[in-house]
């Protein structure tokens, strides 16, 4: 049995059960200003005190906040400057404060009690620490039997100050551990996000990709889809900077590629209106290098612009690559610029478009990997498919000795592949190389929509100098092919659309007629035999009298069919 | 609608078409000229008005044909544009079907005999 000075007796056994219950609420509790609450509550019952106050150390202002007050009259909110009052003494001079009589004690704050009405007579104030760092101080004021603090109570208060202490440690670390888990799910949910922008691997495709962030989320991004007519439509920009701004910039960017690349078959239109895009909306000193491009399977040819890009490769296995330098600046930093186009055609080649992470990638501290790097790399997969190709060349980056620097994406398209897809017609490639995307409409495919597709296609007819006979021609080819694949590639009851390309041919035009349908076995469709005399069949025939070229061209499974019809001006 | 009207004139049916016939319109075609051919022995097909036609409007005619020839009735085509011969001729058709410049060369020629 213990006696204070006081009189009155607390058991052992009663300090005990508080420390135990002070222990406990600080162990079941993960929250800062719960723990300071709890810490509070149970020092005042342990000292039996009239008030209470736990102030902590903000260390953004560098003065005292109180944190928690318990009592008549609550002083939570208010600060006090550090070094400031009994209990700014407390923490700076890091000890134990017993003042009797404040009246007496020059250093008494008395703002508090004059705001609060409350008198204070004597105070005890203990500093808190963490290892050596101060974080704050309990104070407890006039003990509830008007007797002064004994060297007990000192004791008790620095034991219960210190275990507070470390209570509050627990919770902020608590605090931080939930924070940065939940920047961390944020991150890799962007970056789940950002991955469904890439466009799905597709093994029937020439063109394939690759993206590793260095971090959560990339600031590069490649995109590809095939048009109607079978061209393909393919991007590669990396935007400046990494993190999450650099990946919301790349967010916007690709998503404006893939809208405006559905309608606008010209690569450096395309660029240019990005960057316009761009220049208007996005916040100072971000910019975007960015190559786009246009891909035909069918004859290998190859259109694309470069903003400020690292130079595309075009290489043959184990003979060398040639490169194309980039003569625009990057999208978002002058508004009013023409983006320069080039054309290539791909002969069996790889055409290659990276971000500077894969040619920046060193080996120890000097040598940099390079396109050079890059070509010699490929040699080394050559006849694996594609995508496994690109993943070589992240193991063999990923290896020893090699160190990334930045995200790595690749984009490969090989024309080689496409040769065994797309059976090349010799004729049409040489008509595609010269040809000029007029218009493409999509109608469904549905009998009365026919009417509304002969009318365009005569004032292209008009406006490409032919007869009045060849343009009625022209409308009845494409007519007749459209009913083909209304009637028999979606048949009865099925639905789907119809795209008609148009281009202008030095001396002619170019259609370009796709459904979406289940294949058609070509090999099954011929014009009747003509001195039949029956109704049906018919229409394969008119094709083929009125147009001068017309070819199917094989596209991968699922894709549909494309039907390439040519009609030339008669040479007089 | 692609059928204009059907008159009827000394003996004779006429079947008035016009505008685009495609696809869409060649099953009204189909069924106004087998209508026809059920009601009177010569049927007149006035393409004056028509403007496009193509492989369906072309088979509705060639099945009417088999139709008439089947049941010893007279089927004939009356002012076929140069638009719409362009297709006849594509189907070598037409030196199958009697064709007569206008009505009037029609109802001269009387039935039964060739149109050129």
């Amino acid at each position: 049995m213990l006696q204070n000075n006081a009189g009155e007796t607390t058991t052992e056994a009663d300090e005990l059960r508080l420390a135990a219950e002070l222990s406990r609420s600080f162990a079941s509790s993960d929250n800062v200003d719960a723990t300071v609450r709890i810490a509070l509550g149970n020092v005042m019952q342990l000292l039996k005190v009239e008030a209470g106050s736990l102030f902590l150390v903000d260390e953004a202002a560098g003065d005292l906040v109180c944190r928690a007050s318990l009592g008549p009259n609550s002083i939570e909110g208010l600060r006090v400057p550090a070094g400031h009052g009994i209990v700014g003494r407390s923490v700076s001079e890091d000890r134990i404060e017993a003042v009797e009589d404040v009246s007496r004690d020059a250093g008494f704050f008395a703002n508090a009690d004059a705001t609060s009405g409350f008198v204070t007579r004597s105070i005890l104030c203990a500093p808190m620490k963490v290892g050596k760092k101060a974080i704050g101080a309990v104070e407890v004021l006039n003990k509830q039997n008007g007797h002064p603090f004994d060297l007990r109570d000192r004791d008790m208060l620095q034991v219960m100050g210190n275990a507070a202490a470390l209570a509050i440690a627990n919770a902020r670390l608590a605090d931080q551990l939930v924070e940065q888990e939940r920047i961390k799910r944020e991150l890799e949910l962007a970056s789940e996000i950002q991955k469904s922008l890439l466009p799905p691997a597709d093994p029937d495709l020439p063109i394939q990709g690759i993206n590793r962030p260095i971090r959560e989320v990339s600031g590069d991004f490649y995109d590809y889809f095939t048009l109607p007519d079978g061209v393909i439509a393919f991007c590669l920009g990396d935007v400046s900077g990494k993190g999450m701004n650099a990946a919301l910039l790349m967010a916007k960017t690709a998503a404006l590629f893939r809208c405006l690349g559905k309608t606008i078959r010209a690569p450096a239109r395309l660029l240019s209106i990005l960057n316009r895009e761009i220049c208007e909306t996005t916040s100072r000193g971000m910019f975007v290098t960015m190559l786009a491009g246009l891909y035909d399977p069918a004859s290998g040819l190859l259109r694309f612009s470069n903003a400020g890009h690292l130079p595309p490769i075009v290489r043959k296995p184990c003979a060398g690559f040639r490169s194309f330098e980039a003569s625009a600046p990057p999208l978002g930093i002058l508004r009013d610029i023409a983006f320069p186009e080039e054309t290539v055609r791909l002969e069996n080649e790889m055409f290659l478009v990276f971000s500077d992470g894969v040619t920046e990638y060193r080996y120890g501290d000097k040598e940099e990997l390079g396109p050079e790097g890059i070509d010699m790399l490929l040699n080394l997969s050559e006849g694996k498919p594609l995508g496994e190709r690109l993943e070589d060349i992240l193991k063999e980056l990923n290896s020893g000795g090699w160190r990334a620097k930045d995200d790595i994406t690749l984009l490969a398209i090989d024309d080689s592949l496409a040769g065994q897809i797309w059976r090349r017609v010799p004729s049409i490639a040489s008509a595609e190389s010269r040809s000029d995307f007029l218009f493409g409409l999509t109608i469904p495919a549905e009998a009365d929509r026919l009417k509304l597709m002969r009318p365009v296609l005569a004032a292209a007819g008009k406006a490409a100098g032919f007869s009045d006979v060849e343009v009625a021609d022209l409308e009845l080819a494409a007519t007749e092919a459209a009913e083909n694949i209304i009637l028999h590639a979606y048949g009865q009851g099925q639905r789907g659309d119809i795209t008609l390309a148009v281009h202008r041919l030095e001396d002619g035009l170019m259609l370009r007629i796709r459904d979406f349908a289940p294949k058609v076995d070509q090999a099954k469709i011929h014009p009747r035999p003509l001195d039949e005399v029956r109704p049906g069949g018919l229409g394969t025939h008119f094709i083929r009298a009125v147009m001068d070229d017309a070819n199917f061209i094989p596209l991968p499974d699922g894709e549909g069919n494309l039907l390439e019809l040519v009609k030339r001006r008669k040479k007089d | 609608m692609a059928v204009a009207g059907i008159t009827e004139s000394e003996g004779r049916l006429i079947l008035a078409l016009e505008g685009e016939i495609d696809l869409e319109q060649a099953g009204a075609v189909r069924r106004a000229l087998l209508d026809a051919l059920k009601k009177g022995r010569t049927v007149l097909v006035d393409l004056s008005q028509v403007t496009y036609i193509d492989s369906s409007g072309i088979a509705s005619l060639v099945e009417a044909l088999q139709v008439a020839k089947k049941q010893k009735s007279e089927l004939a085509l009356v002012a076929v544009s140069q638009r719409v011969r362009r297709v006849l001729e594509l189907a070598r058709l037409d030196k199958v079907f009697q064709i007569h410049p206008d009505l009037a060369a029609a109802t001269a020629a009387g039935a039964g005999s060739p149109g050129n």
